[in-house]
């Protein structure tokens, strides 16, 4: 049911948040939501430009989780959108985060909050980070505990943080990985680094079952996130790759 | 205190470590410094830690006892010496002075002693710069003064009109007089804080305690108008020793450096009874008279990797007393960077430390420099820091954008080959032995290197031989698309960073 509620509002911009609600009770079944839960939920939070066309809502839905197949760039990129819309972001377990690279994509590095090492109670330390930080990536052990995962779900159900999750997490709004890249600018002993073109493909549940793929500028040569305007109309679904 | 005696600066003894780093970082080096604190002690019981480096005393007392403050300069010197530190001590009116004064001994001289009275003069060569924080010097070099001895000239009405108290302290600083007077007539009330431990804590939540104890002391100071230059921390062991000692800070003390202080308090005290361990801090009586502790310290030097300073029984009370009350004139600094942080951020952060330790929980500041590691450095959160070398700077040689998203706290060893199968190596004039042709990072498989650029020498900090670096960077493309940046240093690979 969870994703009930943020599609009820992208189905249905011009409804009054009472009307929101009432529905919200009607689909869930749920009286407990309130108006606030119902708003803070069905709203999401922006990403950048170039990455919109991969996330079913247009953005980071609010309480929920994405995950990422490494702390690469991608990852960086998902959440420099929002922190530059003025958003805290909130970083567990990443001790070798390139903080250039995201101030680059737009990432304000006051906004920041890093815990390098959480240790064994990293589910606790992303929950008080959650209560902080709109967005909070976390590079989660080899098999997070699926006690730990449900209690997370619950926490951002609750306060409406969006997660991301860099390795597996099951049930996940989206996944987003990268499948193919090619770096320009350098050759054999001569140029440097330049920029790079990435395929990304996301897929995911809901909304995100159709799996949408888009060629990135990842990065572009001025640090920035683009979209490859030569690889075709941007950020369409693709028909599954059956 | 009123009349010319207020306004009279104490003669300061100032003991400087040039071992000791401008920042102090580790908690091995606040820990030895106990040993050189516990030497100056023997000459006088009241010393004033300023940072582990550089500790401060009133040199009247001790100076009449051993017959002159040369005498005392040197004896202080020497003393230190004996135990194996570097040391130079300095004489003069007030605490910056006698700072300056310790370094100025350096290199040839183990003491300086500015003749009282002759401050002043002794000051005015010094940049504007030397005068720490208030951020003054910036405003005082572009009307042209330059020097503190130009800028004690200056009418003292016209420097408080434009720059205030912080202005008028540090005019007052530059004119070797005290920064602020002593508040006179101390209040009555009892202004100390303290706080029991109920079973007794470690170091860690010690510290954490201290945070919220000193803006209890601070609130109380405040309440009264008056803010604190000088704290005693006092911290009892379960196993009833204790450790006592008097920090100063250059500005106003607040919350989070009083806590700093605390946590280099107990990182240099030993309370466990092991027989190698120095008592380093043997309670200090607020009586004048210098201790017969003579036979105390039993350590010898470079006795630096002690174990484990915190106590076995652990830590039952904490206690801060407020020492040297100033009026509470003009803002503190403020204890985050800017107006960002929210409540709600600032509580979870607390939290957070709380859990993990104060260092644990840290915000990034972007800096300058050469190598991506360089290029942020992590500032414990609620810590005001700025990065030493700033990022606005042109960073010749530095990478070419764009940034590599994985940067590597510690490098990851790796290995280069050529097509035959030899180590890629670099001459002394950055000429490749071969070009290469495969990579390992860390303990990964061997990837095939499909495009690569470099060498870029950098040698840098070649003056300063243990931060030196001299080194060939190469970029890396390997077959699964992967870049990656690596180094080339003494004939080792590494690789510093990713791009992915």
């Amino acid at each position: 049911m969870r994703d009930g509620i943020s599609q009820l509002k992208g189905l249905l911009p011009g409804y009054s948040p009472d009307a929101l609600r009432v529905m919200g009770e009607t689909v869930t079944g749920n009286t407990a939501f309130t108006e606030d839960a119902v708003l803070s939920r069905a709203s999401v939070l922006p990403a950048l430009p170039a990455l919109a066309g991969l996330l079913p809502a247009g953005g980071l839905a609010k309480g929920s989780v994405l995950t990422v197949d490494r702390s690469g760039l991608l990852c960086l990129a998902l959440m420099a959108g929002a922190s530059a819309a003025g958003a805290w972001c909130g970083v567990a377990g990443v001790p070798d985060l390139g903080v250039a690279a995201a101030a680059g994509m737009g990432a304000e590095p006051a906004r920041l909050m890093l815990v390098p090492d959480p240790g064994p109670g990293w589910p606790q330390v992303v929950a008080s980070m959650l209560e902080a930080c709109e967005v909070v990536v976390v590079r989660l052990p080899a098999r997070p505990p699926a006690q730990a995962r449900r209690r997370l779900e619950g926490v951002l159900r609750r306060g409406g943080g969006v997660l991301i999750a860099v390795g597996a997490w099951e049930g996940a709004w989206v996944r987003l990985r990268v499948t193919q890249r090619s770096w320009s600018g350098i050759g054999h002993g001569y140029g440097s680094l330049r920029a790079c073109r990435a395929e990304v493909v996301a897929e995911g549940r809901g909304t995100a079952a159709r799996p949408r793929r888009c060629w990135l500028w990842l990065p572009a040569p001025d640090g920035t996130v683009t979209l490859d305007e030569t690889a075709g109309v941007p950020g369409v679904a693709v028909r599954a790759a059956w | 205190m009123r009349g010319p005696a207020a306004d009279r600066p104490a003669r300061i003894l100032a003991v400087w470590c040039p071992d000791w780093p401008e920042e102090p970082a580790s908690r091995d080096e606040a820990r030895a410094f106990g040993q050189v604190v516990a030497a100056v002690e023997d000459f006088c019981p009241v010393v004033e830690v300023l940072r582990p480096g550089m500790c401060i005393l009133g040199a009247r007392g001790p100076a009449r006892y051993v017959g002159g403050e040369d005498t005392l300069a040197q004896k202080i010197a020497e003393a230190v010496r004996a135990r194996g530190f570097g040391c130079h001590t300095g004489v003069a009116d007030g605490q910056f002075a006698a700072c300056l004064a310790a370094r100025a001994a350096r290199p040839r001289h183990a003491a300086l002693v500015v003749p009282l009275g002759g401050t002043r003069q002794f000051l005015a060569p010094y940049p504007v710069h030397a005068l720490a924080g208030a951020g003054l010097a910036g405003p005082l070099t572009r009307l042209g003064i330059r020097t503190l001895g130009d800028f004690a000239a200056l009418p003292a009405r016209d420097v408080a009109s434009r720059f205030g108290a912080e202005g008028t302290a540090a005019q007052r600083v530059a004119r070797g007089q005290q920064a602020r007077r002593l508040a006179v007539g101390a209040p009555r009330a009892d202004l100390s804080a303290t706080v029991e431990f109920d079973p007794p804590a470690d170091a860690e939540p010690v510290v954490f305690a201290a945070k919220g104890l000193a803006e209890q002391m601070l609130a109380a100071l405040a309440a009264r108008g008056l803010s604190c230059v000088r704290v005693r921390v006092e911290v009892a062991g379960a196993d009833g020793q204790e450790s006592a000692r008097l920090w100063r800070h250059d500005g106003l003390l607040s919350a989070l450096a009083v806590a700093q202080r605390v946590r280099w308090q107990l990182d240099g005290w030993h309370p466990a009874p092991a027989p190698p361990a120095p008592p380093a801090a043997p309670a200090p009586p607020a009586a004048p008279e210098p201790p017969a502790t003579a036979a105390a310290p039993s350590a010898g030097p470079g006795e630096t990797g002690a174990p484990d300073g915190e106590s076995p029984g652990g830590i039952a009370s904490l206690r801060l007393v407020p020492d040297q009350l100033v009026p509470g004139e003009g803002r503190q600094l403020g204890l985050w960077g800017d107006d960002l942080v929210s409540d709600q951020v600032e509580r979870a952060a607390v939290r957070l430390q709380a859990m993990l330790g104060h260092e644990a929980v840290t915000h990034p500041v972007l800096a300058g420099g050469r190598g991506p590691g360089e290029r942020a450095v992590l500032v414990p959160f609620g810590d005001v820091r700025d990065a030493r070398l700033p990022a606005d700077r042109p960073w010749p040689a530095r990478i070419p954008p764009p940034d590599p998203a994985t940067v590597y706290p510690v490098p990851l060893p790796a290995d280069v080959i050529d097509a035959v199968g030899a180590p890629v190596t670099v001459t002394g004039r950055a000429d490749l032995s071969a070009p290469p042709d495969a990579l390992t990072a860390g303990s990964g498989p061997w990837l095939a290197i499909t495009a690569w650029a470099g060498p870029w020498p950098v040698t840098e900090r070649w003056w300063d031989q243990p931060n030196a670096t001299r080194r060939a960077r190469f970029q890396l493309v390997t077959e699964d698309g992967t870049a990656w940046l690596a180094a080339i240093e003494r004939g080792r690979w590494q690789i510093e960073a990713r791009y992915d």
